[in-house]
């Protein structure tokens, strides 16, 4: 599934509205208990993201494929686009790789692309639970200009809106999955970032 | 760490003891993949229709039940999710019945089997149910739900837990009619009975799982290792852990900082809900974008290089 670019941010209550994360599209899939991540333009992700190794203990079930992004943090926790390139160049010990899971494609070892998203979307919340590297994205249900305000704070550029009531569908997604730019409003964006992180919100 | 594969409780009565699930085997077999002989890359499988000679996509397919032959009746997402979805994540005992009575009425045809792992408050409970069952010499029938499915299991006590068992349900068990067995029982002289009873004493002994081998495995294994050629990856070196929560708790902090300034701000501001942006519209602005600057930029160019 690929997203469809459009003008602006919007709302409306069929879609789901997360972070364009600044990372890697990746799909992870845990087969017998073994997990191989296929990412855009890597030839062996497993290899360049080790620590995603994680990801195994944090399913609930086995034949499992997931969409979603690989992110490289820096030490304050911050998506860091020098550090996701150091690591894509070959350096497996360049910052802190997470990933952030946004779509459930195979749960059981079936196929479940046939599903709309809200139903896929409620059943990889139950079998993803959050570990330190791992996470389901989260998001909010329409208010996707609203999205947008916040993520312009937080110096992100993109909002991935994904329609709740589509399948999953291979290739250009349509209407399915948008992609809206984010014009970040001030260039004090990270100072905000720093300041929330420091609220006791993680405890 | 062995990884569980479902979460959830043993039920009977008003008895609940969360466990956990685990496969209690894997498939041995190696596994292969599919190469172009060429350049020894991954070939993809095209979904082909014979009818119209051509390569479709997977969202040209629907899904078909054929209920007569040649005949189908297409079913929808619609109908799939119509269909009352079972999450609830319970092993639910319905009957203890004699283990020998179970074993000859179909709890032989195993389809998966799982070892349970109880949490640790409901250990007390889970080996009570256990030791009542092997002293009983009984067999917990249940339901449970896997992958969607209700799935009819037996509860045996095993080694140190339980064993769970799924179990095919009755109408996918065969019939044994479709055998071309003796109607009439074959008569066996007292000699005959002797010499098979004397033949299977002298191979009787303990069975011991851990003498069994597949013997074929080990020589393919054996085969490819030998082409590998000794090349073993490095393990690499592990990070931090990162704590990708504390970006999660970042995005809600500025989603609700958003959403206060919006209420508080300027009350009467405009709402900012846009309809949905038309896709169509905006390649078209882009379009004529595009045209207008190709208009200009010859023009442009030839100064430069002039």
């Amino acid at each position: 599934m690929q997203a469809t670019q459009v003008d602006a941010p919007f709302d409306d209550a069929d879609y789901f509205f997360e972070p364009w994360w600044p990372g890697v599209r990746a799909f992870a899939l845990a087969e017998r208990g073994r997990l191989r991540l296929q990412a855009d333009g890597l030839a062996d992700a497993t290899a360049t993201f080790p620590e995603m190794g994680e990801l195994l203990g944090q399913l609930g079930e086995d034949g499992v494929v997931l969409d979603g992004t690989l992110l490289v943090l820096d030490d304050d926790g911050r998506p860091d686009g020098g550090l996701l390139r150091a690591r894509l160049g070959g350096d497996a010990t360049a910052g802190r790789p997470a990933y952030v899971a946004s779509d459930l494609l195979w749960a059981g070892g079936e196929p479940v692309t046939r599903r709309t998203f809200r139903v896929r979307r409620r059943w990889l919340e139950a079998l993803l639970a959050t570990g330190d590297r791992v996470t389901v994205g989260h998001g909010y249900v329409g208010d996707g200009t609203l999205v947008a305000e916040a993520l312009a704070t937080l110096g992100i550029d993109g909002l991935s809106a994904r329609q709740l009531s589509a399948r999953y569908r291979g290739g250009p997604a349509g209407a399915a999955w948008l992609r809206a730019p984010i014009i970040p409003a001030e260039p004090r964006a990270r100072p905000t970032l720093a300041l929330i992180l420091r609220l006791p919100l993680a405890d | 760490m062995a990884r569980s594969m479902w979460r959830g409780a043993i039920q009977f009565g008003l008895v609940t003891i969360p466990v956990k699930l685990y496969l209690a085997t894997e498939s041995g077999g190696i596994g292969f993949n599919m190469l172009h002989k060429e350049d020894l890359s991954r070939i993809q499988m095209k979904i082909y229709c014979p009818v119209d000679d051509e390569v479709i996509s997977r969202s040209d397919t629907v899904r078909g039940y054929e209920w007569s032959k040649g005949k189908y009746v297409v079913i929808t997402d619609e109908d799939l999710e119509s269909v009352p979805l079972k999450t609830v994540r319970s092993i639910e005992i319905e009957a203890f019945v004699p283990t020998d009575e179970a074993e000859e009425k179909g709890a032989r045809f195993v389809k998966q089997a799982y070892y349970l792992e109880p949490d640790e408050i409901g250990r007390k409970a889970f080996y009570l149910l256990k030791s009542v069952l092997a002293e009983t010499g009984k067999t917990a029938i249940c339901k449970i739900v896997l992958k969607d499915r209700e799935q009819l299991a037996a509860l045996n006590p095993f080694d140190k837990t339980m064993l769970l068992q799924t179990l095919h349900w009755p109408d996918e068990i065969r019939s044994l009619e479709e055998l071309n067995l003796p109607e009439e029982e074959i008569e066996i002289k007292p000699a005959e009975r002797k010499m098979a009873e004397q033949l299977i004493a002298s191979m009787g002994e303990e069975f011991d799982p851990g003498q069994e081998r597949d013997e074929y495995r080990e020589a393919l294994m054996q085969v490819i290792e030998a082409k590998i050629a000794g090349e073993k990856p490095v393990p690499a070196k592990q990070s931090e852990p990162t704590k990708i929560g504390d970006l999660m708790a970042a995005l809600e902090a500025s989603v609700a900082a958003a959403r206060e300034t919006r209420r508080t701000g300027a009350a009467k501001a405009e709402k900012a809900a846009k309809p949905k942006p038309a896709r169509a519209k905006a390649a078209s602005t882009s379009t004529r974008k595009r045209k207008a600057e190709d208009e200009e930029a010859p023009a442009a160019r030839r100064r430069k290089t002039a």
